[in-house]
């Protein structure tokens, strides 16, 4: 996933009034992605931050005239520097590329949702409040004082139910409202004074107000950087690291830290709690004193019945029942990928083989292009999209299921005892199960990690699990060929190598391990259109990506064929391959193409056999197959994957560790070879 | 561990007047279903920055939902919220319990 920006249509001459640009911001699980999806439809694009490794989700709208620029920001709690999902966001909502931003608030659970409604009002950008849900709130009898809450905020408050799409084009309507009653200049727009439900106590305040005071008086300099005073005068009195490097780089600003310093002393001292517990505190104050004025509860009695929601809760999340789900959703995943793929491979398979009959009939079999073209380039195509697409795209599709329905946390909770065993908490398992699928968005998910060292660990553990592509080799050889207990063999080596990896990892690099600190929001029914688009959004940029790959390397690989220029190559690589893997000597290079793509070992393999007029199984003996299968599953990550880890860490510690796995790979693998041969002499 | 300790103006709560100062646990020490009120978060800077943000102050009620097996990481329900805290840092949040020390 490699970064790209995403291209803009144009906007014609005339054909739109202007162009307005919305973030979507709020809280993980408030139905945010739903809102985006319901605004924009299929003309959304996932990319990356440019530089760095958080996601970016946009997408465009044409409507009532104007032309909509809608970027999905990741769901955060707060805007402080604990993830770099959070730093992306502040930056990116002070920008000049915001014109506003909805904020989406889940009406079941304001309190938690109104602490960052507070931390976006400091960032003084327009704002439009969006509470979702309200049809939940509805159901339990309460209700919410939206005038009320307009009045506090001095903020457009809309009421939304985003999963039926009622109020959502609303808040394009109050957003364009807004925009015209601007003047031609917009920056001009003054964003209303704060209520005294909204700021702090007296003591912080004062100390907030002197400290923006000193902070304006450098006004030109701390410009540059677009936010507020005010919010720099917070974070600095909250010894925020970032906003400390911009004072830090300025000559004239310098002396603002060490007065914030003494500012943050002396408020703790008074209060007696430090700097955030007393900022937090104030903040939830204020909220409780907000709803107090703004939800009315009609009904008295109080729902107790369990819901099937919690009926699930408590059973994926029991002390036996809840790993005996976890195993079943693990194998449920391969189950479901490989039993759609098999079967689609299978269709098209069977198109490739009649299709072959007509050409070779036609061109004659033995014709140079047909085997460079058709063979190659055809057969790559069918290779890619009957061996690897058809078992991608279920695979995303389940994925997306599980991570919408609120699976994923469960199995983090789980399995953060095992976890810590190698040195990361339970957060880790959520990109391991992203690994079975693919090892690109595994280490991209690492991300989640806080710290380095975890977000190390966690990429090589990643990087390890078996991804769907090494499982199209497993399955393609040993599962299809020596079937199930051979393929339980290679899977238990797979993952004690892991559990070995990560106690190594844990032992020998410095530092502790951090705590788990996550939300368990409650499961849902997933929403429909939001995994269809996901899922299409990641299959297309793997088709984008990879086929054309596949099809290149496939013809290539014909044309080298012909000319027998693989066989320097096999034979430089031979003492490893035939002597100590046991291997027959064609694998060499494909080992080497498999590092560009796993599944092309099995992929090239097959073209192999197919030009040899061979079945795998007439190329390879078993026990080669294991060996062959073993080596692929363990050996140095795929090219892209090794690209993430060097972008998720450094490219030093990304080839470390390509080094450290094709040794693990090869030690086993000869191991198992000459344990072999020392067992048949017996 | 803290079992022993008090203090005494955290007695009366919810307007009923109990006998008896009230038992101070850390959080994984508590009972499954146990309603308690946090006293202090003992944790670092960035732990505790965290928390706080996600609503862990003193003074607010936390209800323990369940813990996972092997000494795994508890669950807890607060400000509306479940949320899951690793067992080093849920015994770095002191709470104050319903039941009072016994004497």
């Amino acid at each position: 996933m490699i970064s790209h920006l995403p291209k803009k249509p144009k906007n014609k001459e005339g054909k739109y009034k202007d162009t307005i640009n919305i973030a979507l911001a709020g809280n993980p699980n408030v139905g945010k992605s739903v809102i985006f999806n319901q605004l924009t439809g299929l003309s959304q694009t996932i990319g990356n931050w440019p530089g760095k490794t958080v996601e970016r989700m946009e997408g465009y709208l044409d409507f009532l005239g104007y032309y909509f620029n809608i970027v999905d920001l990741p769901g955060i709690y707060s805007l402080s520097t604990y993830s770099l999902e959070e730093i992306v966001s502040r930056e990116y909502i002070v920008s000049d590329d915001v014109d506003l931003i909805i904020n989406v608030i889940d009406a079941t659970n304001l309190e938690r949702n109104l602490f960052f409604t507070f931390q976006l009002l400091e960032l003084k950008v327009p704002m439009i409040l969006a509470i979702n849900q309200m049809d939940i709130l509805r159901k339990r009898k309460i209700e919410l004082d939206f005038e009320e809450l307009e009045r506090i905020f001095k903020l457009p408050v809309l009421p939304v139910v985003a999963v039926h799409g009622i109020g959502v084009h609303q808040l394009l309507e109050k957003a364009i409202k807004i925009v015209e009653s601007w003047t031609p200049l917009k920056k001009e727009f003054e964003f209303p004074e704060l209520t005294s439900i909204l700021s702090f106590g007296k003591e912080v305040e004062t100390k907030i107000k002197d400290l923006t005071t000193e902070i304006n008086k450098n006004q030109d300099y701390i410009s540059d950087f677009h936010y507020p005073s005010r919010f720099l005068a917070i974070k600095l009195l909250e010894d925020d690291d970032e906003i400390i490097k911009i004072f830090e780089s300025g000559e004239k600003v310098r002396s603002n830290i060490e007065i914030a310093k003494n500012y943050r002393k002396e408020l703790e001292d008074y209060h007696g709690e430090d700097i955030n517990t007393i900022i937090s505190s104030e903040i939830y104050n204020n909220i409780h004193k907000i709803i107090e004025k703004v939800v009315h509860i009609k009904s008295k009695e109080k729902v107790k019945k369990t819901s099937l929601a919690d009926r699930v809760d408590h059973l994926t999340t029991h002390s036996f029942w809840g790993y005996v789900i976890l195993a079943v959703v693990i194998f449920g995943i391969y189950a479901f990928t490989f039993t759609v793929g098999d079967f689609l491979g299978g269709l098209l398979e069977g198109l490739y083989e009649d299709l072959s009959i007509t050409v070779y009939d036609t061109y004659g079999e033995d014709n140079i292009w047909v085997k460079i073209l058709w063979n190659g380039g055809v057969g790559g195509f069918f290779g890619a999209v009957g061996g690897v697409l058809v078992y991608v795209i279920p695979f995303f599709l389940i994925i997306e299921i599980l991570q919408d329905s609120g699976y994923l946390p469960r199995a983090a909770f789980l399995m953060d005892r095992v976890m810590h065993v190698m040195g990361v908490h339970g957060k880790t398992i959520i990109p391991m199960i992203l690994g079975l699928g693919c090892n690109v968005p595994a280490c991209a998910g690492c991300r989640i990690m806080e710290t380095e060292r975890e977000k190390k660990i966690s990429v090589v553990l990643s990087s390890l699990v078996p991804c769907a592509a090494v499982m199209t080799v497993v399955m393609g050889l040993v599962g299809r060929y020596l079937g199930l207990f051979w393929l339980l063999f290679l899977f238990t080596i797979n993952f004690s190598v892991i559990l070995l990896v990560g106690r190594v990892l844990n032992k020998t690099m410095p530092g502790v391990c951090t705590e788990l600190i996550m939300e368990m929001h409650e499961y849902r029914v997933p929403n429909y259109s939001v995994i269809s688009k996901q899922t299409w959004l990641r299959s297309k940029e793997f088709i984008y990506k990879a086929l054309p790959l596949i099809i290149v390397l496939g013809i290539t690989l014909e044309i080298l064929l012909q000319l027998r220029a693989l066989d320097p190559i096999n034979i430089v690589l031979a003492p490893i391959t035939v002597f100590w893997l046991g291997l027959p000597i064609v694998t060499g290079v494909f080992l080497i193409y498999g590092i560009l793509r796993k599944e092309l070992t099995l992929v090239l393999l097959a073209i192999l056999a197919s030009s040899m007029g061979l079945t795998l199984l007439e190329l390879m003996t078993p026990i080669q197959m294991i060996v062959f299968c073993l080596v692929t599953m363990l050996y140095v990550p795929c090219f892209a994957t090794v690209v993430i880890i060097a972008k998720q860490t450094n490219w030093k510690y990304a080839l470390q560790i390509s080094l450290m796995e094709i040794t693990v790979a090869l030690l086993i693998g000869g191991l198992i070879h000459f344990g072999y041969i020392f067992f048949t002499t017996l | 561990m803290i079992r022993s300790m008090h203090k005494k103006s955290h007695g009366h709560r919810n307007g009923h007047k109990r006998r008896g100062t009230p038992l101070i646990k850390c959080l994984t020490e508590c009972d499954k279903g146990e309603e308690v009120r946090v006293l202090n978060v003992n944790a670092g800077y960035g732990a505790k920055r965290r928390l706080a943000h996600l609503g862990i102050v003193p003074g607010v009620k936390i209800l323990k939902k369940k813990s996972a097996p092997f000494r795994g990481p508890i669950e807890i329900f607060v400000k509306g919220t479940k949320l899951v805290l690793g067992r080093g840092i849920a015994s770095k949040i002191l709470v104050e319990c319903n039941e009072t020390c016994s004497f």
